[in-house]
């Protein structure tokens, strides 16, 4: 039985297409947050054996249990930050979605549009947004605004770019079935275009929510009085080796975190996918 | 990206609401369509002349490109024409209507919907009542052999099962014109002398009108009372046959010297027009 192809292949499947979906919910989340952990498990350990063995400064590199029990230790701090992060970075995300979705529809909906505002917002998308965060501080100041800004102009482009070729992956001739049924342009909207594009729409956020950690980072590096990044570049000036890695520890944990939840929503709102 | 204006359709007025019942007529007169003006201009269909009684089952067979597409959006209304003018059940028509069944090459099914959901946006759309809907719904799909395939998503199908339900999904609304264009193309052989012949037992229930376009000399003769030959581009009707055999039709038709005879008029059509240039 071990030779079977199909039996080495299921091995490690907990569930079955039979699960009831809460089952299937709740392995599914589990079991994307095993795996990475024992990576990680193991990469922390091969790190924390290697600074022990050559005997690497505290000040150049911690080690693990350095960061970690500082992680710890100064908990409430960094989840403060850690949230103000958070909500930086939800807030420029949405943003984003409620920008870029209806914009793609306009563009891709008007020929005026596709030939005169597309280029310049590929134009404006060239430019880095580390140039542009000087800009923003000038007008909006110090502070959580300017870096919602950014999150915003990094994570916007993507999904816009993806939900323009979702809403024209519809075969037009599909059109003209729905003309016949007498559809109005939202019935075409609301029942054919908008389903058919969240497939590519979530690809945008995927990309999009990428692209806005790595905003937020530099962002609070360089304009916001709060935040991790803001935390991480503080720790920097001061030399604080051990609060920069446990800052870096919960940037990638936030990073993680968003990056399942997005995961999860989609797999709720796209089932077909899966099927 | 073509995206048909949204015009509002033209409902059936109480007069022709019986005829609905039937089978509508077809008039085309004079009928031509020019795409796209002055230099670009792209004399796509015409002038035709057509006719198709209540009931009719016509095929318009053709080269690819001289327009059999054309006029089927343009007797549906989808499409306006450039010159002449088209009557359904002797009335003019100026909008798209509501009661027509289409059918593509392409499925053009929702990926994200099952079967029987796809075939219930017509419901949705037309905002109709749902369980007398879902009852027929459920009664197209056995007739067409997809029982037990309800809920199935498009990608789980095979070609000629999606056909079935692109099929079912222009025939649940009841319309009095069913409009095919090169529906069968796609499927394979085998699939496509079987859904055939199941077309035509579920269009002898209800005896719609049908304009069926096809390439397909056999499919044309195996399931129409009358076949309407087209020319090259621009396309004009050249030659109509009236197909005199029995129904339904055999899955053989050789057994029948007409359908010899009916083949190799058209044969000799498109010869003449160098469609076929067999040496």
């Amino acid at each position: 039985m071990r030779h079977n192809l199909h039996y080495q292949l299921n091995y490690f499947r907990v569930t079955t297409p039979k699960s009831s979906l809460k089952v299937r919910l709740r392995v599914n989340w589990v079991s994307s947050l095993i795996y990475p952990t024992i990576s990680v498990i193991i990469f922390l350990s091969i790190w924390e054996l290697l600074v022990w063995f050559f005997e690497v400064p505290l000040w150049l590199v911690p080690k693990p249990s350095d960061f970690l029990n500082r992680f710890f230790s100064d908990f409430s701090i960094i989840a403060n930050h850690g949230a103000a992060t958070s909500i930086t970075i939800i807030s420029g995300f949405l943003l984003g979605i409620f920008v870029a979705v209806p914009l793609a529809l306009l563009i891709v909906s008007s020929d005026f549009l596709q030939r005169g505002l597309y280029p310049v917002i590929v134009f404006l998308n060239i430019m880095p947004k580390t140039v542009i965060g000087p800009i923003l501080i000038v007008w909006f100041g110090i502070g959580p605004l300017a870096s919602v800004i950014i999150v915003f102009l990094m994570c916007f482009f993507p999904i816009l770019v993806d939900s323009m070729s979702g809403f024209r992956a519809v075969d037009s001739k599909l059109f003209y079935i729905t003309k016949s049924m007498g559809a109005t342009s939202w019935q075409n909207f609301y029942y054919i275009r908008l389903p058919a594009s969240l497939q590519h729409i979530f690809g945008g956020m995927r990309i999009g929510i990428v692209k806005a950690v790595e905003g937020v980072m530099i962002a609070e590096f360089i304009s916001s009085n709060e935040g991790l990044g803001f935390m991480i570049m503080r720790a920097s000036s001061f030399m604080d080796m051990t609060l920069l890695f446990s800052g870096l520890i919960a940037a990638a944990i936030v990073a993680l975190l968003f990056n399942s939840l997005l995961l999860t929503i989609e797999w709720l709102m796209i089932p077909w996918k899966h099927q | 990206m073509i995206e048909p204006a949204n015009t509002s359709y033209n409902s059936a007025s109480d007069a022709s609401s019986k005829a609905i019942e039937l089978g509508a007529s077809i008039r085309a007169s004079g009928v031509t369509k020019i795409y796209g003006n002055h230099q670009d201009a792209f004399h796509a269909l015409g002038p035709i002349d057509l006719e198709i009684k209540s009931g009719e089952f016509v095929s318009l067979i053709g080269p690819s490109g001289c327009g059999k597409s054309t006029t089927l959006l343009i007797v549906s209304g989808l499409e306006k024409v450039s010159q002449g003018y088209v009557e359904i059940n002797s009335e003019p028509l100026s909008r798209p209507i509501s009661e027509v069944g289409i059918v593509f090459q392409d499925h053009l099914l929702l990926e994200f919907r099952t079967a029987i959901r796809n075939v219930m946006l017509q419901q949705e759309i037309r905002g109709l009542n749902r369980k007398e809907y879902q009852e027929k719904a459920n009664k197209l799909f056995e007739k067409l052999g997809l029982k037990g395939f309800e809920n199935k998503y498009p990608k789980q199908l095979s070609g000629g099962m999606r056909q079935r339900v692109s099929i079912a999904r222009a025939l649940i609304h009841n319309p009095s014109m069913l409009l095919m264009d090169e529906p069968f193309g796609a499927l394979d052989a085998i699939t496509r002398t079987q859904i055939r012949h199941d077309l035509e037992i579920l269009w002898l229930e209800t005896k719609k009108t049908v304009l069926f376009i096809t390439h397909s000399i056999e499919e044309a003769v195996g399931l129409s009372d009358r076949v309407l030959v087209m020319s090259t581009s621009p396309g004009k009707i050249i030659d109509e046959i009236k197909i005199d055999l029995p129904r339904p039709r055999p899955a053989h038709l050789g057994d029948y010297p007409e359908f010899s005879s009916y083949s190799k008029r058209i044969y000799n059509i498109f010869e003449r027009l160098g469609i076929y240039r067999f040496k």
